[in-house]
């Protein structure tokens, strides 16, 4: 695809009017003798070159002009910028211990557990920090400003729902996977089989042990897999729930592509209709006020106050002589 | 070569060399070109968080210099009257100003001058002039578009306007393209010839260092013509279902708009119908009346599979998918009830106006022969009451541009008929059309019935059988493109520019309609480039046109024509 750099042209012809622009403002306080003649025969009754100053005023205002500070929620949407930053790097921080602890070991894999509910903890509270502070952007400003603020939030919201999709998915294939490892081939559990040979080894070494004893422990055994199923779901229903939560929320600030707002042309659109309908609201307003029954009423209650004012003035002149 | 693509490729520069928040400034041409290849949800990724017009920029006073302006304009005098009243008073942090075609010198000293700020940090020339509605179709969306109808004598400096309009388009596809043309023109039409030699006095005298590119080994070829030699196809109503929807509703901007056909709920009063965004469109969009129904039917079904298995969430994992899957099914929710929208729309509107009868006949006088048997069903459908105005304006011009010669008579009936019955016709546009288009001025062979060859193949199309009355049409410009891609294009017809000429036969090869195009010529480009004959075809045109429009034109151009008329 073609296209043509006209910059040079253009600073070109820029710097030769800024050099026109520039003797003549620092000559007329110069001795530069022809120049200052000739300003005044151009401009003999004008006093149009009396604002020149001596110096230069160009740079000066220039860098004070480009140094403009931006607005204070600025900050704040980098900080949610810079959480999504640190939110993707822990992720794949995540995503290594996950490959570390679906892979056979030795060890008791406890600690991989330990980092990895540690880790997706943390990436959850990132997360639901960030949503929060994006929810506070919408505070108050001016009418524009609100616009590039909601974009702001809008893309943010998008970054913020994709990256919270990729870590429940991340998480959803963790589990299906160590599922798939602890019931083993045969689709039996193995572990409940180890430990169901471990009780037959008892059965036969204690079986003049009395029967409640082992069937109390049998039942204990029982109820502490129970209770660690009930937690690990506890737990997902826990994740699954604040990542609801916060998809939730975002759905509403996120752009459904490929309808008819993710179209420019409609987005213009309706800040113009939004403008042009507040100035309509606003003129109405005014002229209601103006036609208004109140400025009537006080308008004739002046003139009636002057007219008995005047009558006054009358009766103390014609009856108290 | 899409220009879709080219069009992308444009922003996706102009964006990303510059870091920081930004915000793009559009003129009222430039926001149609970048809405239809890039989407809100992109623009945001890309860091650009305010979108506006330039003028309604000017009106507001606050001062941004966080945020730097990228402005995207056409080079017009409007747009650069403005640009100095914004650089003496600048907003914004730094402006980057990128132009859609070429800039004339004194513009950019204009330009200079005013910017004594010295915000301006670069100035160039990025050629996406023209809106890319489907990968090889474009369009210029001219205001004034009637123009084309009236000789040059009547408004001479409007005439120009349009022509430099349009010569920059066709200028801009190419220099996207990265190609200079040879240029044919259609020898019948003073404004195709007009255009076709501005063109080629641009490419190849005026900016010939700008448009010097590497030569492929057969040039592309630019065709230029001229509405008029096909009056038929725009004012048939059409069955498949892109050309549907603009002939019956409205098509703008690949954007639908639904207010003006009755009471829609607010995220269904306008819709996108985008080739690029829309997978089910993409498959759909030149499929028959029919079969859209089908599929819709089915994608229908499928959505309702998935709704209910939703809606069967009873263990914690079909949570967690149902969670997952809430965007696409959300995305597919949408889809399918714009689909529906549109069709039941569509089928309410050919109930109404009785089109399925209306069509055949349109579709018998397009194709068919048999004089008498014409007359007969035109009579009876003017006499039909629940016909409405324009399509018996329609029939009446069909029938008069395929029979104006045989039975003037029965011609002059069908006039006074038409008059008697249609309060709102304007007496005199029917024979203004064949005054434009008659048999006279046409150079294609319109019916078939010039050459001997298109005779015997449409004897052996009358034997066959048709598989859908209701399509049977083909545009002329399927023939113009049959004998490019068989060389056969005759020079006394389509003669060269200057002293151009072709060895062999092209590999590209754009197709402008003055006057504009239809969607029904789109859709026969599109399936001709699936067909894999070598050859790649683009068509472009002033505007997209539906009957409607095309009528507008007309009428337009007759108000204007008829005072030097009746003073002659």
């Amino acid at each position: 695809m073609a296209t043509r750099n006209r910059t040079a042209m253009y600073r070109k012809h820029r710097d030769a009017v800024k050099s026109v622009r520039a003797p003549l403002s620092s000559s007329a306080s110069g001795s530069g003798g022809p120049v200052i003649e000739m300003a005044s025969l151009l401009s003999s009754n004008r006093s149009s070159y009396a604002p020149l100053s001596t110096e230069d005023p160009g740079p000066s205002s220039r860098d004070a002009f480009t140094v403009g500070l931006p607005p204070a929620w600025v900050d704040d949407s980098e900080e949610v910028a810079v959480n999504i930053q640190q939110a993707r790097v822990k992720m794949t921080e995540l995503v290594k211990v996950h490959a570390k602890a679906l892979m056979p070991s030795f060890g008791d894999g406890k600690e991989d557990q330990h980092m990895i509910e540690a880790l997706t903890l943390e990436i959850t509270d990132i997360l639901r920090r960030s949503e929060k502070r994006l929810q506070k952007l919408s505070a108050s400003g001016s009418a524009e400003d609100s616009n590039i603020r909601k974009n702001v939030q809008r893309s943010l919201a998008t970054d913020l729902q994709n990256l919270s999709m990729d870590l429940r998915r991340k998480q959803s294939t963790y589990l299906k996977r160590l599922q798939q490892q602890k019931e083993g081939p045969d689709g039996v559990d193995l572990e409940m089989n180890l430990s169901g040979n471990k009780s037959r080894l008892e059965d036969d070494e204690f079986n003049d042990m009395s029967i409640n004893d082992y069937q109390m422990r049998k039942l204990k055994k029982s109820e502490q897999i129970t209770g660690e199923r009930e937690r690990e779901i506890q737990q997902v229903v826990q994740s699954v729930n604040d990542l609801a939560q916060i998809m939730k929320d975002l759905s509403v600030l996120v752009i459904d592509q490929g309808t008819i707002v993710d179209r420019i042309d409609y987005n213009i659109q309706t800040v113009a209709v939004s403008v042009d309908e507040g100035l309509k609201q606003l003129q109405k307003a005014e002229r209601t006020q103006k036609k208004g029954g109140m400025v009537m009423c006080a308008t004739v209650l002046v003139i009636m106050c002057f007219f008995m004012l005047v009558l006054l003035i009358l009766k103390e002149i014609f009856f108290s002589s | 070569m899409s220009l879709v693509t080219a069009v992308r490729d444009y922003i996706n520069r102009m964006l990303q060399d510059i870091s920081g928040m930004k915000v793009l400034i559009l003129d009222s041409h430039t926001v149609s070109t970048v809405s239809v290849a890039y989407s809100q949800s992109e623009l945001l990724q890309k860091e650009v968080f305010l979108v506006e017009l330039v003028d309604s920029i000017s009106k507001s006073k606050e001062s941004m210099s966080h945020l730097k302006a990228v402005f995207f304009l056409r080079p017009t005098s409007e747009n650069i009257q403005r640009l100095r009243r914004q650089l003496a008073s600048p907003r914004f942090g730094e402006y980057h100003l990128f132009f859609s075609n070429l800039l004339k010198d004194t513009q950019i000293h204009n330009l200079a001058d005013s910017d004594e700020q010295e915000v301006v940090q670069q100035v160039q020339e990025f050629y996406a002039d023209f809106v890319a509605i489907d990968p090889y179709h474009f369009t210029l969306n001219v205001p004034s578009n009637h123009l084309y109808i009236l000789p040059a004598v009547v408004d001479p400096p409007s005439l120009q306007n349009f022509c430099d309009r349009v010569v920059d388009g066709i200028a801009a596809v190419f220099l996207a393209f990265k190609r200079r043309p040879i240029i044919r023109y259609q020898r019948t039409s003073d404004i195709a010839k007009r255009i076709a030699q501005e063109t080629a006095k641009l490419m190849y005298q005026q900016e010939s260092g700008l448009f010097d590119f590497r030569r492929t080994e057969v040039s592309p070829l630019l065709l230029v013509i001229d509405r008029r030699d096909d009056p038929l196809t725009p004012l048939l109503n059409q069955w498949t279902y892109q050309a549907m929807v603009h002939e019956l509703i409205g098509i703008q901007d690949n954007k639908v708009d639904l207010r003006s056909t009755g009471k829609f709920p607010t995220d269904q009063q306008e819709v996108v119908l985008s080739s690029e965004q829309d997978s089910f469109f993409k498959a759909n969009m030149y499929e028959n009346f029919g079969d859209i129904g089908m599929n819709i039917k089915r994608l229908v079904d499928e959505f309702q599979q998935i709704a209910k298995s939703n809606q069967n969430i009873q263990t914690i994992e079909d949570m967690a998918k149902f969670v997952d899957n809430y965007p696409e099914y959300k995305k597919m929710q949408g889809n399918v009830s714009k689909h529906v929208t549109l069709v039941t729309e569509m089928s309410k509107i050919v109930e109404e106006r009785k089109l399925m009868l209306v069509s055949q006949t349109e579709q018998e006088l397009a194709c068919n022969g048999g004089q008498v048997a014409a007359f007969e069903a035109v009579t009876n459908l003017l006499n039909n009451e629940s016909i409405s105005d324009i399509d018996r304006l329609r029939l009446v011009m069909l029938y008069a541009l395929r029979y104006e010669k045989e039975s003037p008579v029965q011609l002059m009936q069908l006039f006074n008929k038409l008059a008697s019955r249609s309060a709102k016709y304007k007496p005199g546009l029917v024979q203004f059309l064949l005054k434009q288009a008659g048999v006279d001025k046409r150079t294609g062979d319109l019916y078939g019935n010039r050459d001997f060859l298109n005779i015997a193949r449409n004897m052996a199309r009358g034997l066959k059988g048709v598989e859908n009355v209701y399509t049977q049409h083909q545009p002329l410009l399927f023939q113009t493109m049959e004998s490019i891609i068989k060389g056969r294009m005759r020079d006394v017809d389509y003669p060269y520019v200057g002293n151009h000429f072709q060895q062999g036969r092209p590999q590209e090869v754009v197709i402008f309609i003055v006057g504009g195009t239809t969607y029904e010529e789109s859709r026969s480009v599109a399936l001709q480039n699936a067909s894999n004959s070598g050859i790649r075809f683009v068509l472009g045109g002033s505007v997209v046109l539906n009957s409607k429009r095309f009528l507008k034109d007309l009428e337009e151009a007759q108000r204007i024509a008829r005072p030097s008329t009746t003073v002659l």
